[in-house]
């Protein structure tokens, strides 16, 4: 407590502070509450919005395959294969890249060309994704048709994966599509986790004899490993929920294919697709109950995470 | 916190990180949540956008949303309907379903739909009538190396393309039907509608009314579930999906096969003839089928053969508006120009004048605005 004092300019300085501290801690206060209060709404509609087709369906609607519209018949799985495998296979690409370029652009670029080359991959995020999603229409996809599913094909075309005739839409260009969405996204944050390991543990490391490669694997690679971990779920994450893009690229798949040279779908771009159009009460719940399973990979993934950030925050405090 | 005996401090420090770690963690469960609902919650603003704005005191303002194919129609209605009559109209062509959400929500003041509504979309826009306002058409189009404008083809032929029965070119059923045309062994590629959408209705509307395997395995919609192909959004990605690959069959409104300089296949009807999809074929099909039905509409795919010159995927185009309105008077007065001196509008844009008697329903229909 402040002890009053008499003298009113001193009250007045003395207050002043006081009513910032206030103010503060309500307007940080109110936020935090506001963005918990607004998942929780969020959630609560979503599910609200789905109740119906949940009901009617249950959880079977995650392992059939119908999707029709005319029949009444809902079901998630393609799109839950379409939507796994592509960021999956995004992020199994991107997260070896991005953790490259970040190791690159902090300790092993010249020093003159780390700005310049940040900064282009860091426009690299900030291309909007329906570009990004045109240039698959028009470059990527014709590209990957012509010269690398016909090679694909004759090499693997034994795996269900590689058989099928190629095509210019489908699962492989939307993969890639993500995977060039979310490498600045991991490479800036790993940049940022590797530019954090402090200097003198990198110049001990140097000082006792390690190879530069050495002191990146033994040193500011373990130093920063949870890190590493959110950046690229946070990678996921955004490849989960990607719509605009994929739907440009995937080919709107109405039936499973085995082959990721046909076209499917996500989970994300059913909903962009045909919300709007959506032609019984029953599908536009069977859209929400799509967008819970969205939320609820998610949510897999974020505590998937947090467990492996536990683990890891365990294992060196072990260590030491 | 930060004096502890220096045993904790390792501990301290992974602790920190992961403090450090929850704010890009907070993060993603928003940017995932956002990202998941993103389409739901747009839907909803597109409708809202314009909505409030009409309510604004003397100025007398009508604002519609829905489908793209009676866009350049409603364009050229706009500035003649202002000097005529000072009422501005504010068209948003958001599709055909966004239309339907913004009149069901009250969010606009008439919606468009190029489909009629659904049972239950009807019963969700709560007292809203719909009446035929234009007429256009679905054309099939298609892109084979080697093979020019006006293909021939029936509607079994289509359904066979569509099911995956006829994955060639050269297929026989499809050379019967053309004969003189060299046709290559170019495999099909069957082209949809990813996006609910009147086309699609009008195209599986046909194929159900000439392919008894295509009624019961599909049906009529406008969200089909295609047993094969590739799905492509609004017209505009149709035609681009046409356009890009050799062997493509693909369905589009009429008004793209000339802005887009793409090949019609023409379509048998009825009677066994094959008419070229344009102004006079499609009043033909409009002249031979008038009957109304109970939702307001009337369908005029594969009319009887007594009308030997229609075109087969003729369509009209309807205007939703409620029943009970604030803005009765203006919307009963748009609507009239609509549908008599506006129609003239439509002959250089591909949309023909309605009949009569149709004309004549419409103005029963628009006398119960209240």
């Amino acid at each position: 407590m402040i002890a009053e004092t008499p003298a009113p300019a001193s009250t007045f300085r003395r207050r002043r502070p006081r009513f910032g501290d206030a103010g503060l801690r309500v307007l940080a206060g109110v936020a935090a509450i506001g963005s918990l209060l607004l998942v929780a709404l969020l959630t609560y509609k979503v599910v609200d919005e789905a109740w119906p087709s949940i009901a009617q369906f249950g959880l079977s609607f995650l392992w059939s395959e119908d999707w029709n519209a005319v029949t009444g018949e809902f079901g998630a799985r393609d799109l839950i294969w379409g939507t796994a495998f592509s960021s999956l296979v995004a992020v199994a690409i991107a997260a070896p890249v991005a953790i490259a370029i970040g190791l690159f652009l902090s300790e092993l670029a010249p020093r003159r060309l780390r700005a310049p080359v940040g900064a282009l991959v860091e426009l690299l995020a900030a291309i909007p994704s329906v570009v990004l999603g045109l240039w698959g229409i028009i470059v990527l996809g014709p590209f990957l048709q012509q010269h690398i599913e016909p090679r694909l094909g004759d090499w693997l075309g034994f795996i269900p994966l590689f058989s099928g005739s190629p095509s210019n839409v489908g699962l492989l260009p939307a993969a890639i599509v993500l995977t060039i969405m979310i490498i600045p996204i991991v490479a800036s944050i790993s940049r940022e986790l590797f530019l954090s390991v402090p200097g003198d543990l990198k110049q001990g490391s140097l000082a006792l004899g390690s190879t530069r490669w050495e002191m990146v694997r033994n040193v500011a690679i373990p130093q920063v490993s949870a890190g590493l971990v959110a950046a690229v779920i946070l990678g996921l994450a955004r490849a989960l929920g990607e719509a605009i893009a994929v739907s440009q690229v995937i080919g709107g798949g109405l039936n499973f294919s085995a082959s990721v040279f046909q076209p499917a779908d996500t989970l994300a771009g059913r909903i962009a697709s045909q919300y709007q159009g959506s032609t019984s009460n029953l599908q536009t719940a069977s859209l929400a109950y799509l967008a819970v399973i969205l939320l609820a990979m998610s949510l897999i993934a974020n505590i998937t995470a947090q467990l492996i950030v536990r683990r890891i925050r365990q294992r060196m405090g072990g260590a030491h | 916190m930060h004096n502890r005996a220096n045993g904790e401090t390792s501990m301290e420090k992974t602790g920190m990180k992961m403090k450090k770690l929850t704010a890009p963690l907070v993060a993603v469960v928003v940017l995932a949540l956002a990202a998941g609902c993103g389409g739901s919650g747009s839907s909803e603003n597109n409708g809202g956008g314009g909505g409030n704005q009409g309510d604004g005191g003397g100025s007398k303002v009508l604002i519609g949303a829905g489908s793209t194919l009676v866009y350049p129609l409603l364009s050229q209605w706009e500035p003649d309907y202002a000097d005529k009559d000072g009422i501005t109209i504010t068209y948003g062509a958001i599709g055909s379903g966004g239309g339907i959400e913004a009149i069901t929500g009250r969010t606009v003041d008439f919606g468009a739909s190029d489909a009629p509504l659904s049972s239950d979309q009807a019963a969700a826009c709560n007292g809203c009538l719909q009446m035929p306002w234009a007429l256009g058409a679905t054309v099939v189009s298609y892109n084979v190396k080697g093979v020019d404008d006006h293909l021939k083809l029936t509607g079994q032929v289509v359904a066979d393309m569509y099911t995956g029965k006829i994955t060639s070119w050269n297929d026989p059923a499809i050379a019967s039907l053309n004969p003189g045309v060299n046709l290559p062994d170019t495999k099909v590629t069957p082209v949809y509608r990813s996006d609910g959408s009147g086309d699609s209705y009008v195209f599986t509307s046909y194929l159900s009314s000439v392919s008894s395997d295509w009624k019961s395995q599909v049906g009529a919609s406008t969200q089909p579930a295609f047993p094969t192909g590739t799905g492509a959004e609004k017209n505009s990605g149709v035609a681009a999906a046409i356009q890009s690959t050799d062997g493509a069959i693909g369905y589009v409104a009429i008004s793209y096969i000339d802005a887009d300089s793409l090949n019609a296949a023409l379509l048998q009807n009825q009677a066994g003839n094959y008419p070229v999809p344009g102004l006079d074929t499609i009043s033909a099909a409009a002249a031979a089928a008038t009957e109304v039905q109970a939702d307001g509409s009337i369908p005029l795919v594969n009319p009887p053969a007594s009308a030997a010159d229609a075109y087969p995927m003729s369509t009209y185009t309807y205007a939703i508006v409620p029943q009970k309105s604030d803005k009765a008077s203006e919307l009963k007065d748009f609507l009239t120009y609509a549908i008599t001196d506006g129609q003239a509008f439509g002959k250089d844009l591909g949309f023909p004048e309605m009949p009569s008697s149709v004309i004549e329903h419409d103005k029963t229909e628009i006398a119960k605005i209240s």
